[in-house]
C-alpha cells in the first residue's frame, strides 16, 4: 500500500493510529505535541507556583490561594510537546540470514510501524541504519504521518550487510544526539552480551527511555535448518564453527539462542528498559499489538 | 575352503581408498549463518573429523562388506569336501551297435552296466559322463547327483561314427591322472591293457562276433563321358570261416545289381558291378546278416546323367572341336581375350591351350603348350622340333593303356623342373606331361598338343587323351568318399542340409559342418532350389572288425591316485555374489526409504 510493507493494510494502519508512545520521562521537544515537557507550558498539567510580577496573565492567578495567603501566586503549567523519536534499524549481516525467515524485513516493518504511530501523533521520528551494504546511509529525520511513505521507500532500498559491534556502534550514534527522547533498537542482538549491555546501557545514562525489539528468525531459532556435518560461517565474521547438527544438537543450539535472549531481557528489565520479542513466524499484526505495552506504547 | 585365484586378494588395498572416500564425503559443507554465537557450544558435542575420531555410517560398514564380498569373490572361493567324484566314460561308437548274443545291443547292455554301477555309489559325488565317439565329449558339465547322470546316460544314443581310439586313450589318461576324481567307469567294447589304473573299472560289453562289411562303396563310369556307372564294393568277412558274401545294389529303389563273393577268413574282396543304371541314390546291402547291421549297408549317389562340361580355353577354338567327339561332354570355348574366371563357376574342367590364367582356377584344368614366363605356374619351357620320349610309368592312371612307343608327337616343348608338379611323361630334355595338385585340384600340363590326333589314326594319343580327361573331370560321378563322424566345408550356395533321419540343419556356406553322425544320404539343399545329395558311410573296417579290437594302453596309469584321496570342490562364487546382490538390495531399501533431511545452504 503506497509503497508501505505488505503488512500495513489500512486496517493495521488504523489500528496503529489508536496507540501512543509512552515515555518513562518527560522529554522537551521541538515543538507543539502531546506529550508532557518538562518545559512549562499551557496544558492543563499543573507545575508549580510563582510569585506574580507585572505583565502575567491574571487569569492564571490562584484566587484561592490569594484568599489564604493575601499574595498573588500564578499557576504554572507543564508544556506539551512532540516526542523525539529515535529507531535503530540494526542492518548487519545477520539480519539476512537465515534468508527464508526475512528477519530484515520484519525489522523494517517494526520500524516503520513504530514510526507510524510517532508520526501519527504528531511526533518527529528519527531512523539511522546500523551497518548495512555499501555507504553508511545518513540519518532520516521525518515529521508528519505523509512522510512514512518516503521512510518506508528509504528503508527498502537497504539491504543488509556489514559487521556491526553494538557497544561502538551506538556510542558514536549517540555523540550526534542533542535532545534526548524515545529510543527504539531493533536488532537480532546476536552480539557479545557484553557489548549489546553495554550499547543499551549508553542510551540509559543518556537519559532516553529506550525498547528493545529483538528480532528472530523461525527457522534461525530452529538450528538454522542445517542438517548432519556442517562448517557454519559467521555472516558478520566470517568465523567458522564446524558442528555436527542433529535432533540432540539442534536441541541445545535452540536453548542456548533462547538463553541469549532471555539474558537480553532480563537486563533490560533490569535497566528499565522496554523489550520484546519477536519471531518470524508470528502474525506481525499480532505481534505489534500485543506486544505495544512491551514496546512502550498504550492505547 | 580355498581360492582359486588368491592373487585377486590384493585388491583389499583399495578398501583404504574407501575409507578415504568416505572421510572426503563427510567433510563438512559450509554454511553461511547469522551468528556462530549459539553452534559455538556444540562443537563440544561434535566428534571431531580429519585429525579427530571419524564418523562411519552403518552404510560405510554395509559398502565395505560388499567391496570385501567382491574380492573374495574374484578371488575364486570354493569349498573342498571329501567326496567320490565319479567320470563315466560311455563308448557310444558305431561298434556299440553290434547286438549282443543275449539280444540287446552293446550300448544298451553298457548303459544298464554303467546305472547299476553308478547306483552302487552311496557317496552321491558328482558325475561327469563323457562319450566317445566321434570324439570325446562331456555332456555338459558335472550332475551333482548319480540319479541325473544316470537320466543323462539314458538319453544318448549311439552314432553311426567311428570312435578315435587315440583321442579316447588320451582322455582315459588324464582322467586317470586327475586326483580330485574318485572313481572311472569306462563302458565300451574296447579292452584296456593291464595294469589297469587303481580307480578304473572297465566295463566291457560284447564278445567278439563274426561279421561281414562293406569296406568301401565306389562308382564310376564305365567309359569317360559315358552315363552307365560301374560300382565297386569292398567286402570284409572277418569271421573264422570262408563265407560267400552276396551284395545287392539298388538304385532308387530298383535292384540294379546283385553279385557274390566267396571271402576266407579275415579277406577283404572287391566286387564289381558293371553297366549300373543311372540313379540319384545308390544302396548297397550284404548278406548274410549279422549282429553289426550298420556296415551291411553302404551308400553312393550318381550324377552320371549330367555331362562333362569342359571350358576350353584357346586363341584357337577350333582346336576344341575333336572334343565334341567324347560322348557325354559339353564344351563350351573362349578366346583367352574373351576369357573370365566366372566362366569355370558351370566347369567341371578347364582346358588351356597356349594360355595360361592370371590366377590358379579353382577347378581342375588342363595345361597344353603353356607359355613360358608365367607368373601364376611358373614353367620352365623349352621349344623343341623334335620330341624324344624317355620315360613314363607303367601303372598312372594318366598312361594306363597307352602304347608310348607308338606315341608319335612331331614337335613341342620340354617342360623344366616345376616347384609342385612332378614328370609323368619324360623326354631327352625334360618333362612332356607333368602333374601335380594345387588348392585341391589336380593340374596337368602337357609340352605337347594332343588334340589335333584325337579321334584320327593316332590311337595312343586318343587313349591319352582320354587318360587325362578321364582324370581331371573324374568320371562325372561321386564316390562314396565321406565317413560318419567327418565334418565337410559346407559348399557355396548350400543353406540347407537334410540328414538322413530327415532333421534338417541351417548351413552357412564356407562352414565346418559337423552333424555327419548318421550314415546315409544327406541333402545339400540350395537357395535357388538347388539339391545336391551326398553319401555318408562308416566306411572304416577298423570299427567292424569285431573279433580283433585292440586293447586300449593307457600310460599314466600307475600315476593315478588312490581312491581315499578324492575331493570335490564347490565354488562358492555364486554364493558371495547373491550375498553381495543382497546386501546392495537392501541398502538401496533402506537408504531411499529413509526420509532425506533438508539441508539449507545459504549464498
Amino acid at each position: 500500500m503506497l509503497g508501505l510493507p505488505a503488512e500495513f493494510t489500512p486496517e493495521f494502519l488504523a489500528r496503529l493510529e489508536q496507540l501512543r508512545l509512552k515515555t518513562r520521562r518527560e522529554y522537551a521537544g521541538m515543538g507543539k505535541g502531546s506529550h508532557l515537557s518538562p518545559r512549562r507550558g499551557s496544558s492543563l498539567e499543573f507545575s508549580d507556583f510563582r510569585h506574580y510580577s507585572r505583565g502575567d496573565d491574571f487569569r492564571y492567578i490562584d484566587w484561592g490561594l490569594y484568599g489564604r495567603t493575601d499574595k498573588y501566586y500564578i499557576k504554572l503549567f507543564k508544556e506539551e510537546e512532540d516526542l523525539l523519536t529515535y529507531i535503530f534499524l540494526d542492518a548487519s549481516a545477520s539480519m539476512g540470514f537465515p534468508q527464508r525467515d526475512r528477519k530484515f524485513e520484519a525489522a523494517v516493518a517494526t520500524a516503520l510501524a513504530v514510526a507510524y504511530v510517532a508520526l501519527a501523533a504528531g511526533d518527529r521520528v528519527m531512523v539511522r541504519v546500523l551497518a548495512g551494504k555499501g555507504e553508511p546511509p545518513a540519518p532520516v529525520f521525518v515529521y508528519g504521518r505523509h512522510r512514512i511513505v518516503e521512510l518506508a521507500r528509504h528503508l527498502s532500498a537497504i539491504r543488509p550487510g556489514g559487521e556491526l559491534d553494538f557497544a561502538p556502534a551506538l556510542a558514536r550514534e549517540m555523540v550526534s544526539i542533542r535532545r534526548a527522547g524515545k529510543v527504539f533498537v531493533i536488532s537480532d542482538f546476536l552480539g557479545l552480551l557484553n557489548s549489546v549491555e553495554r550499547a543499551l546501557g549508553l542510551f540509559t545514562a543518556a537519559n532516553m527511555d529506550v525498547s528493545a525489539v529483538q528480532i528472530l528468525g523461525a527457522t534461525e531459532l530452529d538450528g538454522q535448518g542445517l542438517q548432519g556435518d556442517v562448517e557454519v560461517v559467521d555472516a558478520e565474521t566470517g568465523e567458522r564453527v564446524r558442528v555436527s547438527v542433529g535432533a540432540r544438537e539442534r536441541q541445545r543450539y535452540r536453548e542456548t539462542l533462547m538463553r541469549l535472549a532471555h539474558e537480553i531481557r532480563f537486563f533490560c528489565s533490569r535497566s528499565g528498559l522496554h523489550y520484546a520479542l519477536y519471531t518470524t513466524d508470528r502474525e506481525f499484526h499480532d505481534f505489534f499489538v500485543h506486544a505495544a505495552a512491551s514496546l512502550g506504547l498504550v492505547h | 575352503m580355498g581360492l582359486l585365484y588368491p592373487g585377486a586378494l590384493y585388491f583389499f588395498a583399495i578398501v583404504p581408498a574407501l575409507i578415504i572416500a568416505y572421510l572426503a564425503r563427510e567433510r563438512p559443507r559450509q554454511a553461511t549463518v547469522s551468528s556462530v554465537l549459539a553452534f559455538r557450544a556444540l562443537r563440544l558435542m561434535r566428534g571431531e573429523r580429519f585429525g579427530g575420531r571419524p564418523r562411519f555410517p552403518w552404510t560405510f560398514f554395509v559398502e565395505l562388506l560388499i567391496l570385501c564380498l567382491a574380492v573374495i569373490a574374484m578371488a575364486g572361493p570354493y569349498a573342498v569336501r571329501k567326496g567320490n567324484p565319479i567320470a563315466v566314460v560311455i563308448d557310444n561308437s558305431a561298434a556299440m551297435q553290434a547286438k549282443t548274443a543275449a539280444g540287446p545291443t552293446r550300448f544298451e547292455d553298457a548303459v544298464a552296466k554303467v546305472i547299476e554301477a553308478l547306483e552302487t555309489e552311496s557317496d552321491g559325488g558328482q558325475v561327469t559322463v563323457y562319450t566317445t565317439a566321434p570324439q570325446p565329449r562331456s555332456l555338459g558339465g558335472a550332475f551333482a547327483e548319480t540319479g541325473t547322470a544316470a537320466a543323462a546316460i539314458r538319453r544318448v544314443r549311439p552314432v553311426d561314427a567311428p570312435d578315435d581310439a587315440a583321442a579316447l586313450t588320451a582322455l582315459l589318461a588324464q582322467l586317470s591322472g586327475n586326483r580330485r576324481i574318485g572313481r572311472i567307469i569306462f563302458a565300451s567294447y574296447r579292452t584296456i591293457a593291464a595294469p589297469l589304473p587303481a580307480r578304473l573299472t572297465a566295463i566291457t560289453t560284447g564278445e567278439p562276433v563274426a561279421n561281414y562289411a562293406i569296406g568301401s562303396f565306389a562308382l564310376s563310369r564305365e567309359t569317360f563321358g559315358a552315363a552307365a556307372l560301374r560300382a565297386r564294393l569292398n567286402v570284409a568277412n572277418f569271421s573264422g570261416a570262408t563265407q560267400t558274401l552276396k551284395a545287392t545294389i539298388t538304385g532308387d529303389g530298383k535292384v540294379v545289381g546283385s553279385a557274390q563273393a566267396a571271402t576266407a577268413p579275415g579277406e577283404v574282396a572287391a566286387i564289381d558291378f558293371p553297366n549300373l543304371a543311372p540313379a540319384e541314390e545308390y544302396r548297397a546291402q550284404l548278406l548274410p546278416a549279422d549282429a553289426f547291421a550298420l556296415d551291411n549297408v553302404a551308400f553312393a549317389t550318381g550324377s552320371a546323367v549330367k555331362p562333362v562340361a569342359i571350358l576350353f580355353i584357346s586363341p584357337v577354338p577350333a582346336d576344341g572341336e575333336s572334343l565334341k567327339s567324347i560322348p557325354g561332354v559339353a564344351l563350351t570355348t573362349r578366346t583367352p581375350a574373351a576369357y573370365s574366371p566366372k566362366d569355370l563357376a558351370e566347369s567341371d574342367l578347364a582346358i588351356f591351350e597356349y594360355s595360361l590364367p592370371k590366377e590358379i582356377p579353382p577347378v581342375n584344368a588342363l595345361l597344353v603348350m603353356p607359355p613360358p614366363g608365367d607368373p601364376v605356374f611358373d614353367f620352365q619351357v623349352e621349344p623343341a622340333a623334335r620330341i624324344e620320349l624317355t620315360g613314363w610309368p607303367a601303372t598312372d592312371p594318366l598312361t594306363d593303356g597307352v602304347n608310348f612307343r607308338l606315341l608319335n608327337i612331331r614337335s613341342g616343348e620340354y617342360i623344366g623342373q616345376h616347384p609342385w608338379m612332378q614328370a609323368i611323361v619324360s623326354g631327352a630334355a625334360g618333362g612332356l606331361m607333368i602333374a601335380g595338385t594345387r588348392q585341391g585340384h589336380r593340374f596337368v600340363a602337357t609340352g605337347f598338343n594332343p588334340f589335333p590326333y584325337l579321334g584320327r589314326q593316332n590311337l595312343p594319343m586318343s587313349i591319352l587323351s582320354l587318360n587325362l580327361l578321364s582324370y581331371l573331370a573324374g568320371l562325372g560321378a561321386q564316390t562314396s568318399g565321406y565317413h560318419t563322424g567327418e565334418p565337410w566345408i559346407v559348399p557355396a550356395g548350400v543353406r540347407t542340409i537334410v540328414q538322413p533321419s530327415g532333421r534338417k540343419e541351417t548351413v552357412e556356406p564356407g562352414s565346418l559342418f559337423t552333424a555327419t553322425e548318421e550314415q546315409g544320404i544327406y541333402t545339400l539343399a540350395g537357395e535357388a532350389g538347388t539339391r545336391t545329395l551326398r553319401a555318408v558311410n562308416l566306411a572304416d573296417l577298423g570299427a567292424s572288425d569285431l573279433q580283433n579290437v585292440p586293447p586300449i594302453r593307457i600310460e599314466s596309469a600307475a600315476g593315478g591316485a588312490p581312491g581315499g584321496e578324492a575331493t570335490v570342490r564347490t565354488s562358492l562364487f555364486p554364493y558371495v555374489l547373491a550375498a553381495i546382490i543382497a546386501l546392495i538390495m537392501l541398502e538401496a531399501i533402506l537408504v531411499y526409504r529413509s526420509p532425506h533431511p533438508a539441508l539449507e545452504l545459504e549464498p
